[in-house]
């Protein structure tokens, strides 16, 4: 009987635990200034549905120091250096959480041929630093980002995400 | 007592601050060595944590922390912590270096003749380290039909990127498309084609087998052949019904075989243009 229990409670708070790391990244788009193609509704969607995921896929891999989140929701350099980013810290025995994620982005080029857009993400999270278990860094930061993402077989993808001082 | 006590504590906390710290550059160049200095005596671990890095190692207080170029190749923000009794923390970020490359998309691959705004090309500076170079630079774009410059024109980069959109020229051919920066350079061919076929006009005979009905050679409104392969509709009407033959051009004509006894109406259409009218008469 207590085995039972103990799989429920392990089951029920493995279920609560991606419910949080869903609902902690927050994303808002606005495509209204993106030029010279206007962004179309379902493209924006579609961006804001990728984009979001591809974030919950980078706080999953940073933290859990595992690549297989980042299949899918990256291509080209962003995948090569989060994949560097995260053998690194499995080397290292470091580990990284961004929590409570808001991300205010922006679409500000939109290719004549939908086959690239760039995105301006004012980022603000929780950083975490780990050096195993134990918190070595703590801090809320914003960050902005410029995205490059470019449409894939099913979804958009990101191709380049540099931070940067300012916009 | 109470006040000593307070007094004390505040001086050893003190002590601590200036015992450790760390000051970090407050920008560095992709591919460039940096540097840390940190103050204080005694041993620490120092955490270099960015795109693509995260290394840990035991430095000596007081020490400088020689960041390597190899650890600073992607632009971005790096945090460097140091840890002995407590934690210090410092970010600063790494800008992309010179263009290296030049990644230039060209679309579409073919693209019909006299088509407005038909031809758009997208140019992104990278440095050697793959990073975008997002300093306003000036890209050329430059359209050449063979040796000949047809047009040419400036942007300069926004956040990285330029861009050019372009009408079709009015003949078929490969249209050479450059973009450059500097020393660097991409090229791109469009292949342009005849767009949809213009004055189609066929002719007629009787035959045993029916009537063999054939096109003069297919050519856009401009003059240019259109492409074999691009399907001719012959229609034959007659009294009692109408029959319809889809036949592809080949070698600029486009021929069909068709079986009508009595006195018929052919007709031909391509895409969206229609041809003459030819009139036949019944089989004798």
């Amino acid at each position: 009987m207590s085995r039972i229990v103990m799989i429920f409670a392990l089951l029920l708070a493995s279920s609560l635990s991606s419910y949080g790391a869903d609902s902690a990244v927050r994303v808002e788009l606005d495509s209204t200034k993106a030029s010279p193609r206007s962004v179309e509704s379902l493209t924006e969607q579609v961006i804001l549905r990728d984009y979001r995921f591809a974030w919950m896929s980078v706080a999953q891999a940073v933290e859990f120091n595992t690549l297989d989140p980042l299949e899918g929701a990256f291509t080209g350099e962003a995948k090569q250096w989060l994949s560097q980013s995260v053998t690194n810290q499995q080397r290292s025995g470091l580990s990284q959480r961004y929590a409570d994620q808001n991300h205010k982005v922006q679409a500000v080029f939109y290719a004549p041929e939908g086959d690239v857009m760039e995105l301006h993400d004012t980022a603000e999270y929780q950083l975490q630093i780990f050096d195993g278990g134990k918190l070595i860094h703590e801090e809320h930061v914003v960050v902005h980002y410029v995205v490059l993402m470019t449409p894939a077989a099913d979804r958009w993808v990101i191709r380049h995400l540099q931070a940067v001082p300012q916009f | 007592m109470r006040r000593l006590l307070t007094i004390c504590a505040a001086a050893c906390l003190g002590a601590v601050c200036a015992a450790q710290d760390l000051h970090g550059p407050t920008s560095s160049t992709a591919g460039e060595e940096a540097a840390i200095s940190t103050t204080g005596s005694g041993k620490a671990t120092f955490y270099l944590l960015g795109p693509g890095v995260s290394r840990k190692s035991d430095i000596s207080l007081g020490s400088e922390v020689h960041l390597q170029a190899q650890d600073l190749q992607n632009a971005g923000e790096y945090f460097a912590v140091l840890c002995s009794d407590t934690c210090r923390s410092s970010s600063f970020y790494v800008t992309a270096a010179k263009p290296a490359s030049l990644t230039f998309l060209v679309h579409p691959s073919r693209v019909p003749v006299g088509q407005g705004d038909a031809v758009s090309g997208v140019a992104f500076p990278f440095d050697q380290f793959r990073n975008l170079v997002l300093t306003p630079a000036t890209v050329n774009f430059q359209l050449m039909a063979g040796t000949a410059s047809l047009s040419s024109r400036s942007a300069q980069t926004r956040d990285g990127i330029a861009w050019f959109r372009t009408a079709s020229q009015k003949s078929a051919g490969t249209l050479q498309v450059d973009a450059s920066l500097g020393d660097l350079s991409a090229r791109r061919a469009v292949q342009q084609v005849a767009s949809d076929p213009c004055n189609l006009r066929i002719k007629g005979e009787r035959t045993k087998a029916g009537i063999l009905v054939q096109t003069e050679p297919v050519r856009d409104c401009a003059g240019n052949p259109v492409p074999d392969g691009t399907i001719v509709t012959f229609t034959a009407t007659e009294a009692n019904g109408r029959s319809t033959v889809d036949a592809p051009i080949k070698q600029g004509v486009a021929r069909a075989q068709l079986e009508a006894p009595g006195a018929t109406v052919i007709s031909v259409a391509s895409g969206v243009a229609m041809g003459n009218e030819l009139r036949i008469g019944a089989q004798p």
